[in-house]
């Protein structure tokens, strides 16, 4: 944990500093974890203001200091959902958005070949974002957390609140569609 | 099929290597505070609004109570004793019937197959 236990109980009575605190030393992770759930950079500070104000508002509700990583995760995960929802109103995905071309670049990254470190980035990022456009908000966040973040099971658990071998069907079904999009993005380049 | 799998999970190893923590700007925090300040208003206001509410009820709730009380629960019987209430209901229904007796009999009367 980044914070001390004693830090979190300070918080939940009503200290403003310790809150602060908090904030302060779990900001940066929880805007790179939103920023890789949304894939929208400009939005990221908003999803990442109101994770910290729910935590604000519902810290009373944490039942012991020790659950307090999968619970922000949670809440973080729940701000993203509730952000992709609203986008997905706001700009519905079209199925155009991965070309031929940027299948081959990426395939080509994957194979090993270097190009400008920014650019690759650039264009894996690219990559991904279109490639999970083309699964659900729930494959998305799910992927993303234990793919990406690296959440153990375990954690998983804590964050969905389900057990593992349920938790393991729902990645293993994400996984299967990703790759779908995925090979399907290689063979005809028509995603 | 394999070598995908392999491939896909490189794709997510570069992609996190691709997305570094984003490093917040200066407004931050003071949004942070900002927000919580806003709905900790809205909240404000709503529970001010909704004791008020309580409040109104309750006192018109007593209000009524105490015109319940203080109107004489007598008053409104006091002209008339139970026998006369039992009198004008049993009057009222004995009309009701003799009406009705007396409207038949003049239609009887009235009918030109009695008139011959």
């Amino acid at each position: 944990m980044l914070v001390e236990p004693e830090l979190i109980e300070k918080a939940r009575s009503g200290d403003a500093a310790a809150f602060n605190q908090m904030v302060l030393a779990y900001r940066k992770r929880i805007l790179g974890t939103i920023s890789r759930l949304i894939g929208h950079p400009e939005d990221v500070e908003d999803v990442g203001q109101e994770v910290f104000v729910r935590l604000y508002y519902s810290l009373d509700q944490l039942r012991a200091p020790e659950v307090f990583e999968p619970w922000l995760y949670r809440l973080t995960v729940n701000a993203a959902y509730d952000y992709l929802r609203r986008s997905k109103r706001r700009n519905e995905s079209r199925m155009s958005d991965v070309s031929e071309q940027q299948v081959s670049r990426a395939d080509s990254l994957a194979g090993g070949r270097q190009d400008a470190e920014d650019r690759e980035k650039g264009r894996v990022r690219e990559f991904m974002d279109a490639l999970f456009r083309h699964v659900s908000e729930e494959d998305r966040l799910l992927l993303t957390l234990k793919e990406v973040e690296g959440l153990s099971l375990k954690e998983l658990e804590k964050v969905y609140n389900v057990n593992e071998n349920a938790l393991k069907v729902r990645l293993f079904r994400a996984r299967q569609r990703i790759l779908k999009a995925y090979n399907s993005a290689k063979t005809d380049g028509s995603l | 099929m394999e070598n995908d799998e392999t491939r896909l999970d490189e794709f997510f190893q570069r992609y996190r290597a691709a997305c570094p923590d984003i490093e917040p700007g200066p407004n931050f925090m003071p949004g942070v505070w900002q927000k919580i300040e806003a709905r900790h208003n809205f909240w404000f206001v709503f529970g001010r609004l909704a004791r008020t509410t309580a409040a109104a009820s309750a006192a018109l709730c007593l209000l009524l109570l105490l015109l319940n009380l203080v109107a004489p629960p007598q008053s409104r019987l006091s002209a008339f004793s139970y026998m006369d209430a039992l009198m004008a209901d049993h009057t009222a229904e004995s009309l009701y019937y003799t009406e009705a007796i007396r409207n038949a009999t003049s239609e009887d009367q009235g009918s030109p197959a009695l008139q011959q």
